[in-house]
């Protein structure tokens, strides 16, 4: 299974370039899109998903060309929008239903089995006659994979599905996610470096529209060894510390302190312990490194 | 701050197009509504031309408020919409907690909505006035510019009506968070008021109707509804009394609206349900995810064959149309649109106060109040289903599933359908529930369904196909609503701009017509050609809606047309193609048979027609010709092809005293022959007008006789043309598909038309004083009173009927043919019938009485029976014998029309008006109109078939006012005095309000142009008042003097004139007034009682003090008021309390004071006598015997009084 991306372009009207010659190779498995909030992901995600047409490039999954045939497409694709919401006064078993019958499960009795087991699985089986719109915003994700689940999907596409997910919900989410992609092509956008180390066996960072690199997780930190130091300064530092170094990121200690993480070819400056480095220190090099 | 949320608001919608939309709409709308009225559209239609200023303060009024009122579908979403946008955005999380104040907020939101509003009444106002003064418009309907009655409209009649509906839909609107929440109060608005209107039909509703009309309307209405076409082109709106009243209530109830709403909202605020169910709390708590799962689930067959698709297709349209027959909006157009069919029910065919049966054709004729429900249900869910998902944020999860476009957009479409069929059959339901309820249990079945189901759904699938574009095209489904509201009035009226033909218009077409007698005719096959040729267009709309639907993320609309030129692949080319050409050749076909085959001329055309017709003709209008003695046909009915063909005789003589050599023969387009007994040239014919010149070679000398010998028949009917008015079943023609003698007149009839072509001015109808204009009835122009023989042969299983006897029947070839004879002189004025009768006999002395009926048809038999007896025996005692041995009443279908007609010893008679009344003989039952309407038409005999009066002016006095005064006095012997107020008030009303639609002028009674409402109404009030001011005796002893000397006298004929002269003859010297206010001026009273008190005395009797007014007036032809021809005429008077002194015309006249107690529930005249008045304000004592409850100046109502309502005053005792 392999989908792969070639010179993805679009530039919204008002001059954004959302999507800036992509190119993508992704196997099976599960692959994490990391970037920051605006940075293209949505964009690259529904174009994939066929509900948004590029204005150049094409999307290849296995045989099928995505952007003219999305209706063979559709047919292997599971997707669960950044957000969503459903139509009001529907119960989780008549939108699961629903959404059977769009997915081509045209046997009752198929569906109906199905949804059994779709909901026993999300653990949603005592709201199955309970109206979706007023579920909490973990139920309407676990209803959201339910709904991905129907067509035994061979794609799956999931837009920052942890946005908004409380830490234990997020962990068991991410579970299932992984346990759903493991024998097919998983495409997770977030903005979270923590989801992606957890669960990706391939990553891309994505910024302004373009792909800035595409890494395994496990072997991204090769390149930094020994570049990334780390010091605790004090507040009023740091303004002088960030015009002549290479600050990747800072945080606060509880006495107000700050540690502080740059990337440095050598050790430049007194004072700095050599860290190992993280898929963070990753991400941060890579965004700083094209933003130049 | 208010001014930041202001400012906020108003930049928002100033970068929004649907604005700019609005404003285009409404300026186009009100440049060309008040265009057309000035006459903008003359060059390329008809000729606007009328007496009225269409500038005048009233008309401004009436068009600008009627316009505003189109607004108010748009306050949902521009006032009702803005403090819920922020919930929308959610952006209320972050700007509640700003600082301002609650009331700071709710103005600042309100005020944008109502500015953005006032805008668009600007435009509005801009528009009307920019479009009276366009080049092009006729001056000569305009006064000169004033800004005042714009400002009188907006003061008082738009500013409080925006208040109060934009404070409404702005509070449903915030507390709902629902648009169609407001768009329903909207409706139900507008449905209260329709129904106040109807309500206020009733003259004793109309102060209540008036006061609580939400929109002020009524109030309104309640001044002007009697106004003059002088008053209306004159005065200013009046800004008094009730319309005050009316606006402080509704000012009051604004207020009061405000304060909840103050009151009620708040920065936390939840939307309030509408929903009626009980709300249970809808949280949910369940576990998450247990763990780390296997996920094994079942395999399933995923299957896209075309038949599990089309499957899908259907089960994805029920869910969609569970979600509109579920949602609010749909619930509340259905139950008001339900609630408007079952008012409408009780009051289709009410004549008189008597209701008709309720046959299935009347139950689907009042279905045709849920038309609109469901247009606008129609127009409104083509946008919810379009666009619900993407309004719900669902539509990422639909979109990405591997279901084809033409399955998503085709459910939606079938869901509308199964919409379009629910709502039909609730008219089916509603119908066979009224007629259960009714007891009436003659059900059509198959009539309901298949006018439902075929006839009525195609209509609204026509629509439903132009919705979908338009809402698909339209990111905004209440602009798209908007859009299609507009387009289903406005595609109707293209007409007034000169698109005339249905072709170019969509959705139009002829429509069928249903009778119990005929079916629907042939109208059908003619309305399904239309139909499916706006279904071609239909189904090329359905595929570029497919082409255009989206699915996910459009950033433009040049994506989208990208899009949809990706899509347009060979199937979409091949259908649209092949739609294309249908729709192309079906049209063509259409305009080729209107167009090329036939002649078709726009009402332009005629109109310069007709003014050709009488520059070239005109002028042998007085050109002497033969008379037409004797009149033998043969025509033969072809029922089941609906021709005619037709052969006959015309036997005429010189009565003139000069020779006669040229012959004007005017006739039909139909295919004819002619050829005269005498050698002649044929020196003109013209074969556009039908009008065509012989010239004899021997002059027709005085005395001579000529003979004319013709054939007629019609031209082959098409499916789309009717060539002869034969029908299936119940065919009724008259002579007018014959030959006539002579210029037969059909002129302009507007003044500032002719002249604009140069004709000079039309003087109308000579003046009954012109004696050289006397020569002929108002009936015929080409004889006095002819022999007539008729042979009417028609289909086996029907009966022919003409006057006069039937002398033989035979059957010939599978044919029937009847000869009729008449034994006396008639008018020249005869018809046919024919269709499958039934037929009911009886006797009235020697005369043989028979009415021709439809099968089924018989429940008022023995009414109408008893009418033509009652009416023979009145009128042969009172005035002459009747001129026939035979009488006979003649059914005929309702589509040709609802009235009856007398000719000689036959009157055709209406199904719609008689045969099928369901009369109450209670006496709370309304008039027993086939009764009456029988007597009116067996008057007709005496007065029109004896008395017939010259075609001057006012000769519809002597036919109809007279047949309508006999009527009246026939029913009256039958029910009595007291059912005749309610009759006489609506005649009264009748005239009244008639009268302010005169276009041209009113004259007097006695000069009257043919008018109904002055020869009926008027006529009827005046000959009753007069049989009560001479006695009914004696009235009848003159008129029977005059028909006596008049009756089948030859020319010169009878005038208004000579009858008046009988009248003045017998009539005391005391009311000789009463002849020149009711004949010979236009006068009208203004009575009133003021005051009522009584007290016992000690002898047990009563005594009564009543003070009352009593004011009378004239009017000229153009309604402007005076008080008499000289100023010293006038009286005049004023009351302490008055501001002004009231005027009067001279004074000395009797007028009826009456008394009134009480019986057993049953009003008591206690005293009734005709007192002198010669004050405009009076007082009397009166002593009774009983306790008197209600006095009254002429209390019923027997004299033309403009309020007729303030006659009686209850009285007030006091204990001495």
């Amino acid at each position: 299974m392999k989908l792969s991306i070639n010179k993805l372009s679009k530039t919204y009207r008002n001059g954004v370039k959302a999507l800036d010659r992509v190119n993508l190779e992704i196997g099976t498995g599960m692959f994490g899109l990391l970037g920051p909030n605006g940075a293209g992901k949505s964009s690259l995600m529904r174009t994939i998903a066929t509900i948004q047409s590029p204005d150049d490039g094409e999307i290849f999954f296995n045989d099928i060309n995505v952007l003219e045939d999305n209706i063979s497409l559709r047919k292997i694709l599971g997707y669960l929008p950044q957000t969503f919401g459903v139509y009001p006064k529907m119960t989780a078993d008549s939108l699961l239903n629903y959404f059977a019958m769009l997915k081509g499960v045209s046997s009752k009795k198929e569906r109906k089995e199905l949804i059994d087991n779709l909901l026993e699985i999300t653990n949603l089986e005592d709201a199955r006659w309970k109206n979706v719109s007023g579920f909490s915003g973990g139920m309407k994700q676990r209803f959201g994979i339910a709904q991905l689940l129907i067509n035994n999907p061979k794609l799956i596409i999931v837009d920052e599905p942890t946005a908004g997910l409380d830490p234990a919900e997020r962990q068991r989410f991410l579970n299932v996610l992984r346990e759903v992609g493991s024998n097919s092509t998983v495409i997770f956008s977030t903005h979270i470096v923590e989801d992606v180390k957890e669960l990706c066996n391939n990553m891309a960072i994505m910024n302004n529209g373009r792909i800035l690199k595409q890494i395994k997780p496990t072997d991204s930190t090769k390149e930094l060894k020994g570049k990334i130091w780390m010091k605790i300064v004090e507040k009023d530092q740091i303004d002088e510390l960030n015009k002549n170094l290479n600050i990747l990121s800072t945080s606060f200690n509880p006495d107000n302190s700050i540690n502080i993480r740059i990337y440095s070819e050598s050790k430049s400056n007194e004072g700095f312990k050599k860290v190992d480095p993280n898929l963070e220190d990753v991400y941060f090099t890579t965004l700083k490194e094209n933003s130049k | 701050m208010l001014n930041n949320i202001f400012s906020h608001e108003l930049s928002y919608w100033f970068k929004r197009p649907a604005f700019y939309i609005y404003v285009i709409i409404f300026f186009a709308i009100g440049l060309f509504s008040s265009g057309a009225s000035a006459g903008l559209f003359d060059s390329v239609s008809m000729t606007v031309g009328s007496s009225r200023v269409v500038n005048s303060p009233y008309a401004i009024a009436m068009l600008f408020g009627g316009l505003s009122s189109l607004i108010i579908f748009l306050y949902p979403s521009i006032i009702g919409v803005g403090i819920y946008r922020d919930y929308k955005s959610e952006a209320h999380f972050i700007l509640y907690s700003y600082p301002f104040t609650k009331l700071q907020y709710l103005f600042a939101k309100l005020l944008s909505g109502v500015f953005m509003v006032h805008l668009i009444i600007l435009i509005i106002a801009l528009g009307i006035g920019l479009g009276f003064i366009l080049p092009g418009t006729n001056p000569d309907l305009l006064k000169s510019f004033e800004l005042r009655p714009y400002f009188d409209v907006y003061i008082i009649y738009i500013l409080p009506n925006l208040i109060f509906t934009g404070l409404l839909v702005f509070g449903v609107v915030t507390f709902s968070r629902n648009i169609s929440a407001g768009f329903i109060f909207v409706l139900i608005l507008l449905i209260l008021q329709g129904f106040l209107v109807g309500f206020s039909e009733e003259a004793e509703n109309r102060l209540f109707s008036a006061l609580i009309d939400p929109f002020g309307d009524l109030a309104l209405q309640y001044y002007t509804q009697y106004w003059t076409v002088a008053e209306q082109n004159e005065l200013y709106i009046p800004i008094k009394g009730v319309f005050i009243y009316n606006r402080l209530i509704w000012l009051g109830v604004s207020a009061i609206l405000f304060a909840a709403i103050y009151r009620s909202f708040s920065f936390s605020q939840n939307p309030i349900s509408l929903s009626f169910k009980k709300k249970t709390i809808n949280k949910i708590k369940t576990h998450n995810f247990l763990g780390i799962i296997n996920i094994n689930l079942p395999k399933v067959n995923l299957d896209f064959k075309l038949s599990s698709q089309l499957k899908l297709l259907n089960k994805l349209s029920n869910i969609d149309f569970l979600y509109i027959v579920k949602s609010l909006p749909f619930v509340c157009i259905v139950l008001f649109g339900l609630l408007i069919n079952i008012l409408t029910l009780f009051e289709v065919g009410d004549i008189l106060g008597t209701p008709t049966l309720p046959r299935t054709w009347r139950m689907l004729e009042a279905g045709e109040t849920l038309t609109l429900s469901i247009n606008i249900c129609t127009f409104l869910y083509a946008g919810m289903l379009i666009h619900r998902s993407r309004i719900f944020k669902f539509n990422e999860l639909i979109d990405t599933t591997p279901v084809k476009n033409w399955i998503l957009f085709g459910a939606k479409f079938l869901a509308i359908i199964k919409m379009q069929i629910l709502l039909l059959s609730l008219v089916l339901a509603s119908g066979l529930i009224f007629q259960i309820s009714q007891g009436f249990y003659d059900f059509e079945l198959n009539l309901y369904i298949y006018e439902l189901l075929f006839l009525s759904l195609i209509y609204f699938i026509i629509w439903a196909f132009l919705s979908f574009l338009v809402q698909t095209l339209i990111p905004n489904p209440y602009l798209g609503l908007f859009i299609m509201i507009v387009l289903l009035i406005v595609i109707p009226l293209t007409s007034l701009a000169g698109l005339e033909q249905s072709i170019y218009k969509y959705s139009q077409g002829p429509g069928y017509s249903y009778s119990d007698m005929n079916g629907y005719g042939s109208s059908v096959e003619r309305y399904f050609i239309y139909k499916i040729y706006w279904t071609c267009l239909g189904i090329v709309f359905y595929i570029l809606t497919l082409l255009f639907y989206y699915r996910g993320v459009v950033s433009s609309f040049r994506e989208r047309f990208y899009l949809a030129k990706q899509r347009f692949d060979g199937l979409h080319r091949l259908t649209i193609s092949l739609f294309t050409i249908l729709f192309l050749s079906i049209g063509g076909y259409i305009y080729y048979e209107n167009n090329i085959l036939n002649i078709r001329k726009s009402s332009k055309e005629r109109e310069v027609a007709t003014v050709e017709w009488e520059k070239k003709y005109k002028k042998y209008e007085d050109y002497v010709q033969p008379r037409i003695t004797s009149v033998n046909v043969n025509l033969d009915l072809f029922p089941e092809k609906r021709d005619f063909k037709a052969s006959g005789i015309y036997l005429m003589v010189n009565k003139s005293d000069k020779a006669i050599d040229s012959l004007f023969l005017d006739h039909s387009s139909r295919i004819s022959t002619f050829k005269f007994n005498k050698l002649n040239d044929l020196v003109l014919e013209d074969t556009i007008y039908h009008f065509d010149i012989y010239h004899f070679k021997d002059p027709i000398l005085p005395g001579d006789t000529l003979q004319l010998t013709f054939t007629v028949k019609n031209k082959n009917n098409t499916i789309l043309r009717n060539n002869s008015p034969v029908l299936y079943n119940g065919t009724f023609i008259n002579n007018s598909v014959f030959p006539s003698i002579g210029y037969p007149g059909g002129e302009l009839r507007d003044d500032k038309t002719r002249e604009k072509y140069g004709l000079p001015p039309n003087n109308l109808k000579p003046f009954p004083s012109d004696t050289t204009a006397l020569g002929n009835t108002y009936i015929s122009r080409d004889s006095d009173w002819i022999d007539f023989e008729a042979i009417v042969s028609t289909s086996k299983d029907q009966i022919a009927i003409s006057p006069g006897y039937l002398e033989r029947e035979w059957v010939e070839e599978d044919r029937r043919y009847f000869h009729y004879k008449m034994d006396s002189k008639i008018l020249n004025f005869y018809a046919f019938n024919s269709a499958k009768y039934l037929v009911k006999k009886d006797k009235w002395k020697n005369v043989d009485l028979e009415i021709y009926y439809h099968e089924g048809h018989d429940y008022n038999l023995d009414r109408m029976m008893k009418g033509m007896k009652y009416a023979l025996e009145y009128c042969s005692t009172q005035f002459s014998p009747y001129q026939h041995r035979q009488l006979r009443i003649v059914e005929f279908p309702k589509i040709l029309g609802s009235y009856a007609q007398s000719f000689p010893n036959t009157v055709p008679f209406s199904e719609g008006v008689g045969f099928i009344a369901d009369v109450d003989d209670s006496r709370k039952g309304g008039n027993d109109y086939p009764f009456y309407i029988t007597a009116h038409e067996v008057a007709h005999q005496w007065f029109a078939h004896q008395v017939i009066g010259a075609d001057v002016l006012g000769a519809t006095v002597m036919s109809e006012s007279l047949s309508e005064y006999v009527g009246l006095k026939i029913i009256e012997s039958v029910n009595g005095k007291n059912k005749m107020r309610k009759f006489l008030k609506k005649a009264l009303d009748n005239y009244l309000t008639d009268r302010t639609f005169e276009t041209k002028r009113e004259n007097a009674l006695m000069y009257n142009d043919g008018q109904g409402y002055i020869h009926y109404q008027k006529g009827s009030l005046v000959f009753y008042a007069l049989s009560d001011y001479l006695g009914e005796k004696k009235l009848n002893k003159t008129i029977s003097k005059y028909v006596n000397s008049v009756a089948f006298q030859e020319p010169p004929y009878t005038t208004t004139i000579e009858l008046l002269s009988y009248l003045k003859e017998d009539t005391p010297d005391s009311l000789q007034y009463i002849l020149e206010d009711m004949f010979e001026t236009i006068t009208l009273y203004d009575n009133k009682a003021v005051s009522a008190s009584s007290s016992k005395l000690e002898n047990g009797k009563y005594k009564v003090d009543f003070e009352f007014n009593v004011r009378k007036y004239r009017n000229d032809e153009k309604g402007k008021i005076n008080f008499g021809d000289r100023k010293i005429d006038s009286i005049s008077f004023q009351g302490s309390d008055m501001g002004k002194p009231s005027y009067s015309v001279y004074l000395e006249d009797y007028i009826d004071i009456g008394v009134f107690g009480i019986d057993q529930e049953e009003e008591l005249e206690l005293y009734l006598k005709k007192h002198k008045i010669s004050a405009i304000n009076n007082a009397v004592s009166i002593i009774v015997d009983k306790e008197p409850i209600e006095v009254g100046i002429d209390p019923y109502n027997k004299l033309i009084d403009t309020d007729s309502g303030d006659n009686r005053k209850k009285v007030k005792e006091i204990n001495e």
